[in-house]
């Protein structure tokens, strides 16, 4: 088993590590940003080091000093939670050069699957269903003559891409040129790399995804689908649940089938997401995550298996502790993400003091959360507060739960989405179920546009 | 330790150096070392013989409390370990802007230390083979 772990992360996930360490009897170095110095992570690590100054760039992402935390405290491996260099497939092999084991899969899978073009050919291979669409883009002229060929509408996508950015909706021939130009300039601010592909539109899909497991002797297990349908403007999801509502039996047994041969595929080892659109009976890979993701909360309870733990053991060599049949879905559960944002203002994220802090519990209850009152939300990072889960006997229970759970949350100083998300609980499309990825843009429009 | 504190013992010792009439005042403490030293009449504030505390104080080992200005402190921008130049930068040394204090050892890459600008060095706040974080104080600089 790993001795010490550095985490190169902050916030709940970096709390969620710690924990998760500390009950394997393991110790950990956290690492910090001068404005981070009171968080929680810090505190309650073994040892921590400040890496540098509140700008990303110079700290949560600063290689050099990170990994010489990592070394002169005598730290074995290194855990980068989700975002900063989950997917950083160079990160990966910098550790490994240094002797230090990256609690993740494989360097080549993570560059493999962060390229999403090359990532959905290598999907295609393994007969992974994937949306029509094109491999990169030469340019503009060979958009136009793909799109054509795939029909209207489609979506032009950046290989390097993520959270919605660098992504283009081309309903019609005309639109396609300035699309394709403003995606690649985003792409290549987002990152440095400004190549497209393209992609038919599937129309009103939902947001269906699968999380796994690999370890190093070669054993894959699904733990379940996530629907994380309720999504921002920007695609970026707000609540979540496991498992899907509304969905055909023989649908999600496809789903689960398919995230297993293709985590076989590439001989994928830990904690990983796949990703599909869901329209109907239909199912297309979109992309797989090569990490632990921040909804990965709603599978660990309802399949009470504990994610993290389960990394950090195949990172030791250890198989995982369980197989397939071992692993019963138990209820249903929901994540709401508690950001400090406005949803009034399009989601713009809102950076100050927390004056009050007041989070749920309960039966059935899980706050996974880095905040307390008095605490300064610097302007720098992700706009995460809290993630509230509510697991119950039944859905019904589920969102009764979390509406009640949401009432006792009272986070002050900042704007937050607790209150779209309780009102989300209220909805009569939500509380059907199966709702798709356009449900939340057009139940907040009155609120998002500021009227 | 914390300047502050420094500061305060130092001038503790020379107020007591100056009320004991002694010309000179040293003191081991907690790995610190203080040294008083009464100047030449000459030199001396006028209003040292006035007894008036914060304004009585002789001439210390680097420090100088009725003129004291604005300290340089010289922080490690890399996660590493600490390594003193040699020989050893002590406290009260006039260094030139460009000496080299120290250097950060990070991922086996020697990132010098120097001083920001040519003065005295009031404080070494960490030892030879220290780990040190980003924007830790390594040395405080008395510019002249």
């Amino acid at each position: 088993m790993l001795r010490k772990i550095l985490i190169a992360n902050r916030g709940e996930i970096a709390l969620r590590i710690n924990r998760a360490a500390h009950e394997l009897g393991i110790e950990t170095v956290a690492i910090f940003s001068e404005p981070d110095r009171e968080s929680l992570h810090v505190r309650f690590a073994d040892e921590a080091f400040c890496v540098g100054p509140g700008p990303v760039a110079r700290s949560y992402l600063n290689i050099p000093n990170i990994l010489s935390a990592a070394l002169i405290s005598g730290a074995d491996a290194v855990h980068p939670g989700y975002g900063f260099l989950a997917e950083n497939a160079r990160f990966a092999e910098i550790c490994a050069d240094h002797g230090l084991t990256f609690i993740g899969p494989a360097p080549d899978v993570i560059a493999k699957m962060g390229d999403k073009a090359t990532a959905k050919a290598l999907m295609h291979d393994a007969r992974v269903p994937t949306t029509p669409g094109t491999g990169i883009l030469s340019d503009v002229g060979a958009a136009v003559h793909a799109a054509r060929k795939l029909r209207y509408p489609v979506m032009l996508k950046a290989t390097a891409g993520g959270g919605g950015k660098g992504m283009r909706v081309v309903r019609e021939p005309g639109e396609l040129e300035h699309a394709y130009a403003t995606a690649q300039a985003e792409a290549e601010a987002n990152f440095k790399d400004g190549r497209l592909y393209l992609e038919k539109l599937i129309e009103r899909p939902r947001h269906i995804e699968v999380q796994v497991l690999g370890d190093t002797f070669g054993n894959v297990v699904h733990v379940g689908e996530r629907d994380c349908s309720v999504q921002k403007p920007s695609h970026q999801k707000l609540i979540e649940e496991a498992p899907a509502s509304e969905l055909a039996p023989a649908t999600r047994e496809r789903l689960h089938d398919i995230a297993l041969s293709a985590a076989r595929a590439v001989r994928y080892t830990s904690a990983g997401t796949l990703e599909f659109l869901v329209a109907g009976d239909d199912v297309f890979f979109m992309e797989m995550n090569t990490r632990i993701q921040v909804e990965h909360p709603i599978s660990e309870v309802v399949h009470d298996v504990d994610l993290v733990r389960e990394q950090i053991r195949i990172a030791s060599g250890e198989p995982l502790s369980f197989a397939q049949q071992d692993l019963t879905t138990r209820g249903h559960a929901i994540e709401c993400r508690i950001n400090a944002e406005d949803p009034s203002q399009n989601f713009a994220p809102a950076a100050g003091t927390l004056s009050d802090v007041a989070l749920p519990g309960g039966f059935g209850v899980r706050v996974d959360s880095h905040i307390y009152a008095g605490l300064q939300i610097p302007p720098y990072y992700d706009s995460l507060l809290a993630k509230v889960v509510a697991h119950g006997a039944t859905r019904e229970e589920a969102i009764r739960r979390m509406d009640s759970a949401l009432a006792e949350t009272r986070i002050g100083g900042v704007h937050t989405t607790a209150d779209l998300c309780r009102s989300v609980m209220r909805d009569e499309r939500f509380i059907r179920g199966g709702v798709s990825i356009d449900f939340l843009e057009a139940f907040a429009a009155p609120a998002i546009s500021g009227s | 330790m914390d300047w502050e504190l420094i500061l305060e013992r130092a001038r503790r010792a020379a107020e007591f150096c100056a009320s004991s009439g002694l010309a000179r005042f040293r003191v081991e403490e907690d790995g610190l070392e203080i040294e008083v030293r009464r100047a030449p009449r000459s030199e001396r504030a006028p209003s040292a013989q006035t007894g008036a505390p914060a304004s009585a104080l002789p001439s210390t080992n680097g420090i100088r409390a009725s003129e004291a200005r604005p300290l340089s402190i010289v922080r490690a921008e890399f996660v590493g370990i600490v390594r003193l130049a040699r020989p050893a930068v002590s406290e009260g040394a006039e260094v030139g802007g460009d000496r080299e204090l120290a250097y950060v050892e990070s991922l086996g890459i020697r990132n010098p230390i120097r001083a920001s600008a040519p003065g005295r060095v009031v404080a070494v706040h960490v030892s030879d083979g220290e780990a040190v974080e980003f924007g830790q104080a390594l040395f405080a600089i008395e510019p002249q």
